[in-house]
């Protein structure tokens, strides 16, 4: 988040008109009118590089009619941020070609696991959460935030952070519970010889 | 009714000799009615832990200076703030030990499975149920290994003094000898005879010298002569009822914890046994911590940093007297950050060992029951604990009767007085006060006071 990037206003907005061809449905073996591949390594070609590897490129294109759970979701979701990341402030100056690379091929998974893809479109939260988490992988942060301003807001509207949040509060509630439990059988049981009162 | 181990799982090393000498315990005619099984359940890789501890304990003494903290510190707030949930749920560590909130026992005593770090696995937990010297009953979460390396903190004090517990065999007899008596005064308590691998297989017991534990009173004099303990572990009250039996044994030292041993005792048996008497700070959470020398209480544990704090949690300049604090610990299941003890002190050095100085800790107090009987006050603590009270203070005034304040709870004043007339006898006068706050001479709470009645 070292530099400034566009304002959120314009590309929540943007992400508000994303357009039906965007919203179609991703190609999947032989099914689907999107071949997702090819959408991104057209946007990354147009932001300055790189090409997608043969290995880079199948990820995008699964030639199994029965993908793995949530991967036509995902697919659906690199679509959506791939017309995010076609607007022309992230094309000037061709300087994002290889952060949006990574962020297409392993940022989005999370996200998409927890959200259905049309959300990232129709549900303001959940747009601005889009556009936060692509300028923060890009090294951006929205015009006229600071970066903590920044940071804080993406932890406050991440869904991920909140799931990660609730998944760690079950996973402390649970510890404490086996604790507890233990101390109750244990409790019950012989302790060790301790050779001084306190 | 506690589940009972079987001698495999109480002692996983357990040699024909020590048996032998476990047998001898439980079978001598004059042994006390042991109520209790208890075994060190030590496994071989644990003993050697224990023994590394105690290389660690006489390479790398407390060593610090007040403005340079020792090296492990850091780390070892850094562990907690990422592994243990009490810590972590105060967000980031900070950079300096003195921003980290104290906490203090009532934190514990609510939630001690939160001081359990994340990583600690729970198969060998053992818990202890402690009614408290000082009243606040505790869940003491534990491990076999740390009840053993008590014996390394132990033998540390000890050393102050130029005296060695060897356990092991006997140099006469050749076979396994009793290291250690943990000698016990009060109507009720866990007793047991037990065999240390630590200590090469040395015999260990806890006795109770109520003699309504022993078939014949006068069998606790000729039990305890057999024995032959190396030391004596107990507390003021216990040792000042060992010290009016006919015993010839003449041990090597008294160790005494739990209570403040005051001087003219310590001087009284120090005289009655010919050997040093040496005054042991210690406490369920943290296990053994200083032993008194005549320059002050000197601290054992490698691992434990003390500070002493003003009532602001500010550290106090050296030689001013403040709460100890307490960070690190051996016991893994409750690593300590900034531990407030409720016990006082200040703190000096001598190079760069440090000194508690004027350590003031918890005095025993004996009350008056019906016929003048006395009733240690443990043994209060012990006909309370059933009652979840927060807080409370017991007072006996000059002519006898039993005033309880308690802070207010779901504790039945009915039961209380029960309770409390059960012990003390029908005719006592007791009376139960709830109270908004409970109070004491510097914020500080006095669990039991007693009015001397001048008799």
């Amino acid at each position: 988040m070292d530099s400034e990037g566009p304002f959120l206003e314009t590309l929540t907005r943007r992400l508000a008109e994303c357009p039906a061809d965007f919203l179609a449905e991703p190609r999947v073996g032989v099914k689907g009118q999107v071949r997702v591949a090819a959408v991104v390594a057209d946007l990354l070609r147009d932001m300055g590089g790189p090409l997608l590897t043969p290995a880079q490129a199948a990820v995008f294109q699964p030639r199994s009619a029965q993908p793995a759970g949530g991967q036509r979701n995902w697919l659906a979701l690199v679509l959506v941020a791939a017309w995010l990341l076609g607007d022309p402030a992230f094309r000037q100056g061709q300087r994002f070609g290889t952060s949006a690379a990574a962020f297409l091929i392993d940022g989005l998974t999370e996200l998409a696991r927890l959200n259905p893809a049309g959300k990232f479109v129709s549900d303001p939260d959940r747009r601005e959460e889009l556009v936060r988490l692509s300028l923060s992988r890009l090294g951006l942060r929205p015009a006229g935030e600071t970066p903590a301003q920044a940071a804080d807001r993406l932890s406050t509207i991440s869904t991920t952070e909140r799931q990660r949040v609730l998944e760690a509060a079950r996973a402390a509630e649970a510890r404490a519970r086996a604790i507890r439990e233990a101390m109750a059988k244990k409790a019950a049981e012989e302790a060790a010889a301790q050779s001084s009162r306190e | 009714m506690d589940k009972e181990l079987t001698d495999d799982e109480r002692y996983p090393w357990l040699d024909d000799e020590s048996r032998r000498l476990l047998a001898w315990l439980h079978e001598h005619p004059a042994a006390p009615r042991f109520n209790h099984h208890c075994g060190d359940r030590l496994t071989a890789a644990g003993l050697e832990r224990v023994r590394q501890f105690e290389d660690l304990v006489n390479t790398a003494p407390p060593s610090w200076r007040p403005d340079k903290p020792p090296a492990w510190l850091a780390g070892f707030v850094a562990f907690c703030f990422r592994d243990v949930p009490f810590y972590r749920q105060q967000g980031a560590a900070p950079g300096r030990l003195g921003d980290v909130p104290t906490c203090a026992r009532a934190d514990l005593s609510r939630e001690p499975w939160r001081f359990v770090p994340d990583s600690l696995p729970l198969d060998d937990l053992i818990v202890y149920n402690t009614s408290g010297a000082t009243g606040q009953p505790l869940d003491v979460l534990s491990h076999p290994e740390t009840a053993s390396k008590y014996l390394p903190l132990l033998r540390a004090a000890l050393r102050l003094y130029g005296i060695t517990l060897e356990g092991g065999r006997h140099p006469r007899t050749g076979r396994p000898r009793v290291a250690l008596l943990l000698v016990c005064s009060q109507r009720r308590t866990y007793t047991y005879a037990s065999v240390l691998s630590f200590l090469g297989g040395a015999g260990f017991a806890k006795i109770n010298l109520d003699p309504m534990d022993w078939r014949d009173p006068g069998d606790r004099a000729r039990f305890i002569d057999d024995c032959r303990p190396e030391i004596f572990t107990g507390d003021p009250l216990s040792f000042a009822e060992l010290a009016r039996l006919p015993l010839q044994h003449r041990p090597k030292a008294l160790i005494s914890t739990a209570m403040q041993l005051l001087p003219g005792l310590r001087q009284e048996l120090a005289e009655r046994f010919g050997c040093p008497v040496i005054d042991l700070y210690a406490m369920n959470e943290a296990g053994p911590i200083a032993a008194a020398t005549r320059a002050g209480h000197v601290l054992l544990q490698p691992r434990l940093y003390v500070e002493v704090l003003d009532e602001d949690g500010q550290p106090c300049p050296p030689g001013e007297r403040g709460e100890i604090t307490l960070t690190g610990g051996f016991n893994p299941f409750i690593p300590l950050l900034r531990y407030r003890t409720g016990d006082y002190a200040s703190l000096s050095s001598s190079g760069t060992q440090p000194l508690l100085i004027g350590l003031e800790g918890r005095p025993p107090v004996v009350f008056r029951g019906a016929a003048s009987r006395e009733i240690n006050n443990i043994d209060v603590t012990g006909a309370l604990k059933p009652f979840a009270l927060p807080g409370f203070q017991l007072h006996q005034a000059a002519d006898g009767a039993i005033k309880l304040s308690v802070l207010p709870s779901s504790a039945d004043t009915g039961g209380l007085h029960a309770a409390l007339s059960g012990l003390f006898g029908q005719e006592q006068n007791v009376e139960i006060v709830v109270v908004e706050r409970l109070g004491g001479p510097g914020g500080k709470v006095i669990q039991y006071s007693r009015e001397e009645s001048g008799d």
